[in-house]
């Protein structure tokens, strides 16, 4: 059992580290989400004022602006992951040589350290930006760690779905509504607790537990959006 | 080494309206090849896409026995060996990066895609994005052969090759089935010379 667990391992790497090795060779991934993130940014805190907002006009408004460009910058380029290897057509060898579930962790763990890079820029840069001050950094942390994750599980998945389909980028967008909207809600909410310093609630639970789902959901999923 | 088999009955696939294979059967045992024939578009691609398990027949069956018992598609898709003229590679990395990453997926020593590089005359230190369809097709087949299948499916498998490449290819594929337990199925869109051809199917006529 463990040896079928390490070569699993092996592969969910192997494919992690096939992912990385072609990005920074074309760096496609990195530079949209970059150039998104950073033209976002500018964009917001050009039109809201560059030297910061009112702290009582800030906590509600500054957070949810934090998760739209963390999910537009995210959707510019984690579709990437599976879409490419279709148009491509390299998806043809990795059915052929892959288990389904270790190709969806590699893939998986290749978006999450998108998107953890992502907001490790961007968050800093944004709350300095925007003076906005953080009362519980921790639970901005766990916010930002729950959070990318549940954006990373179902955009991996919703990128292997619409991979083989026509029309994939007004597709991504239909089906990331009703997949990413709990947690981005949920996000926001707990972003502006850390902002305020309010405790966490049921927000944190909730939040944990959207991931869990996507994460069950989407490897119970995967080998049947994938394989004919 | 056990013996393993391939039997497909009555397959049938259509593709919207269009009906691309209509009730094709045959059987092919170890150490023998099936070689089917037709022109452009009589269904030889579909039907190994669907005897590699990357597409699901509408109608038939497919048997594949291996090791003394029948497998299922998933296991069928991960045990064939395949070259097709729309199988492709990663153009970013090198021949060898491909055929290592490949070999970490199917599990087997790194050096057996050594290994293949060499019998194949394929440069391991170039881009695949800058590799002639000679070579590409090269490529295929040491893909194909990285895991030592026991069923290889070969589309066209001479195809862009010159002639040692098609004499290194040859020579791999007589190797293939002198081994106990190796057969396979070729699809080409003419007769082919080969030894150990033991059944001809011929599509779209």
């Amino acid at each position: 059992m463990w040896r079928d667990a390490s070569t699993w391992a092996a592969e969910a790497a192997a494919v992690f580290a096939k992912d990385w090795r072609c990005e920074f060779r074309t760096r496609y991934a990195l530079n949209t989400l970059a150039l998104f993130a950073f033209t976002t940014l500018v964009v917001v805190s050009v039109s809201l004022g560059p030297l910061g907002v009112s702290a009582a006009k800030g906590t509600p408004v500054l957070p949810t602006l934090l998760w739209l460009i963390l999910l537009f910058a995210a959707a510019a380029g984690l579709p990437r992951s599976f879409v490419h290897e279709e148009e491509t057509q390299t998806a043809t060898a990795l059915r052929l040589a892959a288990t389904p579930s270790a190709l969806f962790c590699g893939k998986l763990l290749y978006c999450l350290t998108l998107v953890a890079a992502l907001e490790v820029l961007i968050t800093p840069v944004y709350l300095a930006m925007m003076s906005l001050e953080v009362h519980s950094p921790w639970l901005l942390v766990g916010t930002l760690a729950a959070g990318g994750y549940g954006l990373a599980a179902g955009s991996t998945l919703i990128a292997a779905m619409i991979a083989q389909a026509r029309g994939k980028g007004t597709l991504f967008a239909v089906l990331a509504f009703p997949v990413l909207l709990p947690l981005l809600l949920l996000a926001v909410e707990l972003t502006r607790h850390a902002v305020s310093g309010e405790p966490a609630g049921m927000a944190l639970t909730q939040i944990l537990l959207y991931d869990g789902t996507v994460t069950v959901a989407a490897l119970m999923l995967f080998p049947v959006v994938w394989n004919p | 080494m056990d013996a393993a088999s391939l039997r497909f009955a009555d397959v049938t696939r259509r593709f919207g309206r269009l009906r691309v294979l209509r009730g094709v059967s045959a059987d092919v045992g170890s150490g023998e090849a099936l070689l089917v024939t037709g022109h452009n578009g009589s269904g030889k691609s579909t039907l190994l896409r669907c005897l590699a398990g990357l597409l699901a027949p509408d109608a038939g069956t497919i048997e594949y026995h291996e090791g003394g018992r029948a497998l299922e598609v998933a296991e069928r898709r991960r045990r064939v060996g395949l070259v097709a003229p729309d199988l492709a590679f990663y153009g970013e990395l090198t021949v060898a990066e491909n055929l290592e990453f490949f070999a970490r997926l199917r599990r087997v020593d790194v050096r057996r895609g050594l290994d293949l590089l060499g019998r194949l005359g394929l440069p391991s230190d170039q881009l695949v994005g800058a590799l002639s369809s000679g070579m590409r097709q090269r490529l295929r087949w040491a893909f194909a052969l990285l895991h030592r299948p026991r069923l290889l499916l070969l589309d066209e498998p001479f195809q862009n090759l010159d002639a040692a490449g098609e004499s290194a290819t040859r020579a791999l594929l007589a190797e293939h089935l002198n081994r106990a337990g190796g057969l396979a199925v070729i699809a080409n869109p003419f007769d082919l010379e080969l030894d150990r051809v033991a059944g001809r199917l011929h599509l779209g006529g």
